[in-house]
């Protein structure tokens, strides 16, 4: 496991592979889990500020998982988890709490994870996961589920640039997909932020036929699933062109492949979550492994050295080589001579 | 089938404004129950375990911890014979919390 070590923000990880925030990462007992897994760090269950205190409640059921494969023995291939998470459950005093426990009991590093509106409210819950000895910050200012329409300009940019100030551990700022995400990337960067998270999962809607009515809870609820690590690799690809700080990819990550593809692609370390669910824990072993045999297979000392390789062979639209169908000799078409219809 | 049974089966035996009036925790139907050992590992709560029934056609079925669940729905997903229900958390006895605040606010855009 030796040359899967990855250093990310100051922090030695024993595997790029980091537990994403959300119900995996919500109990001091899963902190364990992933540390026996082998995970390189956690990020922990997002505590909304007291403002958003209906946040700790949840709707129940809150998952569904639509097509999925269900294969047993962790081999699910696909599935789309469609959910309407909320936040950490507990108190502000329960999350403190909670990262002090994990600190203590987890070698790997802990990751705590906030949101808040007010640039105050930021502030002050970032100092308090400092001061709770988190080993780094995410602010999650993108979550699917969050509350109202709060702008990445008018609040968040503030934000960053707040907790940054007050911080000394390394802040990471988790970004939406879309057509935004290059831009906030840069924002982030200029407003001093460690490292960006791409991509969260996205706010989608599905409608059952036989009742005729939305599913779940009838409300917009957050999307994900392998499919979407297609859209998040050209993200990353895109961010890592343009900025400077490291990348934490996640997004449809089910193996040890798609983490390859996202250090190919300029990703420092990779996030998984969902894969968890269909597959177990026992996941984060099976990609550490798949990683393993990767490096042993390629000859390399540590995944450094690939790291951003497939972007240097990427091309402009401009220089992507056409040729004419006229110009080949043959039919093209069907009912071009030589083909019976 | 009764007309208001729907496709999907985290929703199947749903009571009219369940959401409302009843928040649910999930319970094993322990005849259906074909000890296939999928749903422990997949809940994050530690809600589910795997007990021995003698009795039972498996000799082992999956039982729900009603003050671990937080009626989150994965199992329901998990389970391949539909062998979940849902059963109102009398336990916790508050219900949901001010339901038609918080859709007013989760609305809020």
């Amino acid at each position: 496991m030796m040359s899967l070590r990855t250093e990310f923000l100051g922090m030695q990880l024993q595997s790029p592979v980091m537990i994403a925030s959300g119900p995996a990462s919500h109990d001091v007992n899963q902190v364990r889990l992933a540390q026996e897994q082998n995970a390189g760090a956690v990020v922990l269950k997002t505590a909304c500020s007291d403002k958003f205190v209906h946040m700790r409640s949840w709707p129940r059921p809150r998952y569904k998982l639509l097509d999925w494969d269900k294969q047993i023995e962790g081999r699910s291939k696909t599935f789309s988890l469609y959910s309407y998470e909320q936040g950490y459950s507990g108190t502000l005093e329960d999350y403190w709490e909670f990262i002090r426990v994990s600190k203590k009991h987890a070698s790997i590093p802990v990751i705590g994870s906030i949101f808040a509106d007010d640039v105050n409210d930021w502030v002050e819950l970032a100092k308090q996961v400092e001061q709770c000895g988190a080993d780094a910050l995410e602010l999650d200012i993108s979550s699917p589920h969050r509350p109202g329409s709060l702008g990445f300009e008018t609040t968040f940019v503030a934000a960053i640039s707040g907790v940054v100030k007050s911080v000394k551990i390394p802040v990471l700022v988790k970004l939406g997909p879309g057509a935004d995400v290059l831009h906030q990337c840069l924002a982030a960067q200029e407003n001093g932020a460690s490292a960006v998270t791409l991509c969260n999962r996205l706010r989608g809607f599905d409608v059952d036929i036989e009742s005729q009515k939305p599913i779940l809870h009838g409300y917009f609820a957050g999307v994900g699933g392998p499919w979407a690590k297609y859209y998040t690799m050209r993200h990353v690809a895109e961010a890592a062109q343009s900025v400077s700080i490291p990348i934490s990819a996640t997004s449809g990550i089910m193996s040890g492949e798609d983490v390859i593809k996202y250090i190919l692609l300029g990703a420092s370390t990779v996030q998984i979550l969902s894969v968890i669910m269909v597959n177990g824990w026992d996941s984060v072993q099976r990609i550490n492994r798949e990683i393993a045999e990767y490096i042993q297979r390629k000859n390399l000392t540590s995944l450094e050295d690939i790291r951003g390789k497939a972007l240097k062979a990427m091309t402009s639209p401009d220089d992507i080589i056409r040729w004419s169908g006229e110009s080949k000799r043959g039919p093209r078409n069907f009912w071009d001579e030589g083909f019976e219809k | 089938m009764n007309a208001e049974v729907t496709k999907y089966p985290g929703l199947r035996p749903l009571p009219p404004d369940f959401a409302r009036e009843y928040p649910p925790l999930a319970l094993v139907v322990e005849d259906k129950c074909i000890a296939c050992d999928r749903c422990p590992p997949l809940c994050f709560f530690d809600a589910l375990i795997m007990e021995t029934r003698p009795r039972h056609k498996f000799k082992r079925t999956a039982v729900v911890i009603p003050d671990n669940c937080t009626g989150c729905g994965l199992c329901f997903e998990a389970c391949p014979v539909d062998a979940f229900v849902w059963e109102p958390d009398n336990a916790g006895g508050k219900g949901p919390l001010h339901p038609t605040e918080k859709t007013e606010r989760d609305l809020g855009v």
